[in-house]
C-alpha cells in the first residue's frame, strides 16, 4: 500500500464527477435499439432495475475497498497472494484497454457516419490519443478537471429533449408490463453495458481526501446518470414508434435532427463534436486506471507505462477497419464488462468479506 | 549560484589592492578625481560623476571636509547615514559605480569612507495608462523601488506589512522586493515565492516581466502566470486579500500571485463599480474572449464542412458574399487575420502619430479594397474586425496577447476536422490549463478545483457585503476578512 501525498488528493465530492463522466459515453447516443428489440415499450423499467444492479455493485466495490483502504491491486495481493493476484490485476488492465478502444472506435464510427465519410481513421485517433496522453501526464487531478468539462459543458443538450416533446406521444408507453418480467430482468444486462466504465473506481479510490465520504457522491453520480438514461428512452418512445426504434442505431442523435433554433440547424453536427468532451474523460479515465494498474503491478513509472499502452490502443484503433469488426469488438467488451461487474465484483465482495471475517476471528 | 567577482576572475588578473581598484575605475572617463589641498589635511575626493548627484557633494560634504582632519569626526559632522569604511578593494568597485564618493585623506595610504549620494532622476507618478479606470486613484508606478513601496505603504499603513528585498543579476544588480501581509499571507506561499526568487541567474533583469517569466511555474505555457499591474490599489487590496506583491527597481509594474485565470480576465475597476454593472461588464467580457477565439475558426469550420449548419436564409448572404472568392475559407481567414496583426504591429512600433494614419490605412483602405478586388468576403472581413475588437476587451496586456495567440491553432484544426477540430483544440487548451498553476497554486481554481465560497467573485461579484472571506485560493493565515453581521430582521411593510 503506497500512500498517496495531499497535493495529489482530490475531494471526495468529485466522486460525483468521476462516475458520471465515464458513465455517459457513445452508449446514450443509440442505446434504444438493444432494449427495444428485447423488452419494447417497456424498456425504461429494465433501465431502473439496471440501474438499481448498478448501485448494489458500487455499494460492494466501496465494501471491498473500504476494508482494503487501498486500490483493486492491494485488493488482489492481499486476497489471492502477490502472482495471481498480479494475474488478475493485469485481466484488469488488459480489460480497461479494450474498453478504450471501444469508446474510441464507436465514437470515431458515429463521427464517419455523421460527418465524415473520409475521415482517417489512424490520424484522428492519433491526436486523440495525444490530447488523452497530454491529459493523463497531469495526473488524475487533471483526469478529474476533465470529467467535470465532460459533464458540465455538453449538459446544454439535455434542453434538446424539450424539442421531441411537441411531437410526443406518450400513450406509447401503455400498456406497462407488456413483457415478462424475465424478458426485462434479461434486458438489465443490455443496460449496465451502457454505463460500464466506473469500475475504475477500483482504481483511484485512494485518491479521493476521504474516501469513504465518496461514497454519498458516487451513488449520486451514478443516480443522476440512470435518471438521464431514463429521462432519454422515455422521449424516445414517446417520440418514435416502436419499429422505428428497432431499426434506428443513434436514436438520440436522429431525435436532434428536428432542434430548430434561428441561427444554427442539424443541430446534431454541434452535439456530436462538443460529444468529444463527453468522450475525452472517459478515454482518459481509462486509460489513467490502465497505467495506473500496470504502475501497481509492475514497479515501474507510470509516464512509460502510460506510453506503451497509448501505443497499443492506438495500434488497436487503427486495425479496426470495418464496421462489423468495430461491434465486434464492442460487443466482446460488453460481455467481459458485464461479467465483471455482475460476476467477479460481487464475488469478490464474498471473498473478501469472509476473507476478512476469518482474519478478524484467528488474530481474536 | 555563481558570483560576477568569480566569473571575472577568469579572465582579468584579480584586484587585490585599494590602489589598484581604485586605478581600474579610472579608466572611465566620468570618474573624477581631484585632491584638496585648502582644508586642515589634504584629501582625495572621487566618484562618476554621471550618476552622483551634485548637489549633495556642494552641500553636504565639500563644506564639512574644511574642518575635519580624520575619518571619524568626517563620519560624525556629514549628515548622511550608512557611510561606510572602505576595508577592501571589492567594497570600491562594487559602490563607487552604483554613486557612492569615495573620500581619503592623503597621509592614510587609501583608507577612506564611502558616502552615498546617488542622483535619484526619476518621472512624477502619472495617472495609469494601461489599466486605465474612469473612477478610482489616479497613480501608478514608477521607476523607482523607493517611490513604489511608499505608494503601497501609504494605503496598508500597518506594521505587519513586511517588505523584504534581494538583489538578483550579476550586471544589473536589480534590487528586487517582495511584499506580504504577515499575519494574512500563507507561509507557504511566502516561501515558494522566496526560494524561486533566490534561484534566479540571470545577469541583468531589465523588468518586471523577466521576474514572472522567469519564476513561471510552466515555462512552455503561453500563458502568464504571475499578473502584472500598474495600479498600486490593486496591489494593495491583493495584498489584502493574502496574495504576495513583486517590485522589480527600474520597473513601473508590480506581480501579483498566486494568481488566477479569473484574475487574469478582471480589472480593478470591477471592484470600483456597482456590482450589477460590474458582473454585467465581467459578462461581457468573457463573452467577447469566447467570440475573439472561436468566431473565425467557428467561420472556417463551418463553410468548409458543415454548410448544412448555417439556416436557409444565412446561408444566402453568406453563399452572395463568398461568390467571387478564389480562396478556401482557411487562406481567406489567415490572411484577413495576419493583415490585422500586422497593423496591429505596425502601429505599436510607430510613433503614436504615425501609428494613427497606418490605422486609418490599413483598416479602411486595405479592408475595403480586399473586399472589392474579392480577396476576401466582407462577412468575414466583420468578424475578424470584431473578433480583433473583442480581443482588446482582455485587461491585462499579457493575457490579451496569449488570447490573439491561441486562436491560430484553433483556426488549423478547424480546417483539418471542422467542427471536431475545434472541440479537439478546445480540449488540449482546457487540458493544459487544468495542470497549469501559479506559484504552486491552481491556475482555474474557484471553477477547477471547485470552490463554491470563491465563485462570488468570478463572473460575477456578488456585493461586498457578501464577500467576507478571503479567497481560499490563497490559503490566507486569517480566514475572514470581516465578520459578517447577523441577517438584519426583515422588517415588515409599514413597520
Amino acid at each position: 500500500m503506497t500512500t498517496i501525498p495531499d497535493r495529489l488528493k482530490v475531494s471526495p465530492f468529485f466522486s460525483f464527477y468521476l462516475v458520471q463522466a465515464i458513465q455517459i459515453g457513445v452508449g446514450i447516443l443509440g442505446f434504444q435499439r438493444v432494449l427495444t428489440k428485447a423488452v419494447g415499450n417497456d424498456a425504461w423499467m429494465s433501465i431502473i432495475l439496471g440501474g438499481i444492479g448498478v448501485h448494489v455493485v458500487i455499494w460492494m466495490m466501496y465494501q471491498i475497498l473500504n476494508k482494503q483502504n487501498g486500490d483493486i491491486t492491494d485488493v488482489h495481493r492481499v486476497l489471492f497472494g502477490k502472482w495471481i493476484g498480479s494475474g488478475f490485476s493485469i485481466l484488469l488492465i488488459i480489460y480497461f484497454c479494450l474498453l478504450t478502444i471501444t469508446i474510441l472506435r464507436s465514437y470515431i464510427e458515429v463521427v464517419q457516419v455523421w460527418m465524415f465519410p473520409g475521415i482517417r481513421i489512424s490520424l484522428f485517433s492519433i491526436v486523440i490519443l495525444i490530447i488523452v496522453f497530454y491529459i493523463v501526464n497531469g495526473g488524475l487531478r487533471t483526469v478529474t478537471g476533465m470529467a467535470v468539462l465532460g459533464v458540465v459543458l455538453p449538459a446544454y443538450l439535455l434542453f434538446s429533449l424539450f424539442y421531441p416533446l411537441k411531437y410526443a406521444f406518450f400513450e406509447n408507453l401503455l400498456p406497462i408490463f407488456d413483457h415478462s418480467m424475465i424478458d426485462i430482468l434479461k434486458s438489465t444486462k443490455d443496460v449496465s453495458l451502457s454505463v460500464l466504465g466506473f469500475e475504475t473506481l477500483l482504481f483511484y479510490y485512494p485518491f479521493f481526501k476521504e474516501p469513504k465520504k465518496s461514497q454519498k457522491w458516487a451513488h449520486l453520480g451514478s443516480a443522476s446518470t440512470i435518471f438521464i438514461y431514463l429521462l432519454v428512452m422515455v422521449v424516445s418512445i414517446a417520440y418514435f414508434s416502436e419499429e422505428q426504434l428497432i431499426r434506428n442505431i443513434w436514436a438520440t442523435l436522429t431525435m436532434l435532427k428536428i432542434v430548430q433554433l434561428p441561427f444554427v440547424e442539424r443541430i446534431e453536427y454541434v452535439a456530436i463534436s462538443s460529444w468529444l468532451f463527453v468522450i475525452l474523460p472517459n478515454l482518459c479515465l481509462a486509460m489513467w486506471s490502465a497505467s495506473r494498474g500496470a504502475k501497481r503491478v509492475f514497479n515501474k513509472k507510470q509516464r512509460p507505462l502510460l506510453v506503451v499502452l497509448i501505443l497499443l490502443v492506438c495500434a488497436g484503433s487503427c486495425v479496426l477497419k470495418t464496421r462489423e469488426q468495430v461491434e465486434m469488438i464492442s460487443d466482446f467488451t460488453a460481455q467481459i464488462g458485464f461479467y465483471l461487474i455482475f460476476g467477479y465484483i460481487p464475488f469478490l465482495f464474498l471473498f473478501s468479506t469472509i476473507f476478512h471475517r476469518m482474519k478478524g476471528r484467528k488474530s481474536a | 549560484m555563481k558570483k560576477g567577482s568569480n566569473k571575472k576572475s577568469e579572465k582579468k588578473p584579480e584586484i587585490t589592492t585599494i590602489r589598484e581598484a581604485f586605478d581600474s575605475l579610472r579608466k572611465s572617463t566620468d570618474f573624477v578625481f581631484y585632491k584638496k589641498e585648502h582644508g586642515k589635511v589634504p584629501y582625495v575626493i572621487s566618484y562618476f560623476s554621471s550618476i552622483v548627484d551634485v548637489e549633495v557633494i556642494h552641500q553636504y560634504i565639500l563644506p564639512n571636509l574644511l574642518q575635519i582632519s580624520d575619518l571619524e569626526e568626517l563620519k560624525s559632522k556629514i549628515p548622511i547615514e550608512e557611510i561606510i569604511d572602505v576595508t577592501s578593494p571589492k567594497d570600491l568597485t562594487e559602490k563607487l559605480p552604483s554613486g557612492y564618493v569615495y573620500i581619503y585623506f592623503t597621509d592614510s595610504d587609501h583608507h577612506g569612507v564611502l558616502i552615498p549620494a546617488m542622483k535619484n532622476e526619476n518621472r512624477s507618478i502619472s495617472p495609469p495608462e494601461v489599466e486605465f479606470s474612469v473612477v478610482g486613484p489616479k497613480e501608478s508606478f514608477v521607476e523607482s523601488l523607493d517611490t513604489n513601496i511608499y505608494l503601497i505603504r501609504k494605503r496598508l499603513p500597518i506594521d505587519s506589512l513586511r517588505v523584504e528585498k534581494i538583489t538578483i543579476g550579476d550586471l544589473s544588480n536589480t534590487g528586487v522586493a517582495y511584499l506580504y501581509i504577515e499575519d494574512i499571507a500563507d507561509e507557504e506561499n511566502v516561501n515558494t515565492l522566496k526560494q524561486r526568487l533566490n534561484e534566479i541567474d540571470f545577469d541583468a533583469i531589465g523588468d518586471t516581466a523577466y521576474i514572472s517569466q522567469i519564476i513561471a511555474d510552466n515555462q512552455r505555457s503561453p500563458f502568464p502566470q504571475i499578473l502584472d499591474t500598474e495600479r498600486p490599489d490593486r496591489v494593495a487590496t491583493a495584498l489584502a486579500e493574502g496574495k504576495l506583491a513583486i517590485l522589480v527597481d527600474r520597473s513601473p509594474h508590480a506581480l501579483i500571485g498566486p494568481t488566477t485565470f479569473n484574475e487574469s480576465i478582471s480589472t480593478f475597476e470591477d471592484y470600483l463599480l456597482n456590482w450589477y454593472a460590474a458582473s454585467f461588464i465581467r459578462i461581457v467580457r468573457i463573452a467577447s474572449i469566447a467570440f475573439s477565439i472561436l468566431i473565425t475558426p467557428i467561420y472556417v469550420a463551418t463553410l468548409t464542412y458543415h454548410y448544412e449548419l448555417i439556416p436557409k436564409d444565412l446561408l444566402a448572404t453568406l453563399i452572395t458574399s463568398r461568390r467571387a472568392i478564389p480562396l478556401p475559407p482557411i487562406l481567406e481567414a489567415l490572411f484577413l487575420e495576419l493583415t490585422i496583426e500586422l497593423l496591429r504591429e505596425a502601429g505599436a512600433r510607430l510613433p503614436t502619430k504615425v501609428g494613427q494614419t497606418i490605422g486609418i490605412v490599413g483598416g479602411i483602405v486595405i479592408g475595403t479594397a480586399s473586399v472589392e478586388a474579392g480577396l476576401t468576403s466582407n462577412v468575414l472581413l466583420i468578424m475578424v474586425a470584431l473578433a480583433a475588437l473583442a480581443s482588446f476587451t482582455t485587461p491585462t496586456y499579457q493575457f490579451g496577447n496569449t488570447i490573439r495567440l491561441i486562436r491560430f491553432p484553433f483556426l488549423f484544426f478547424a480546417h483539418a476536422w471542422g467542427l471536431i477540430g475545434i472541440v479537439l483544440c478546445f480540449s488540449f487548451l482546457a487540458g493544459h490549463l487544468l495542470q497549469l498553476t501559479s506559484l504552486g497554486r491552481p491556475y482555474l481554481e474557484p471553477f477547477y478545483p471547485t470552490r463554491v465560497r470563491d465563485l462570488k467573485d468570478t463572473i460575477i461579484r456578488l456585493p461586498f457585503s457578501k464577500l467576507s472571506r478571503r479567497p481560499v485560493h490563497n490559503h490566507p493565515e486569517q480566514k475572514k476578512r470581516f465578520s459578517p453581521k447577523d441577517e438584519k430582521v426583515h422588517r415588515d411593510i409599514d413597520e
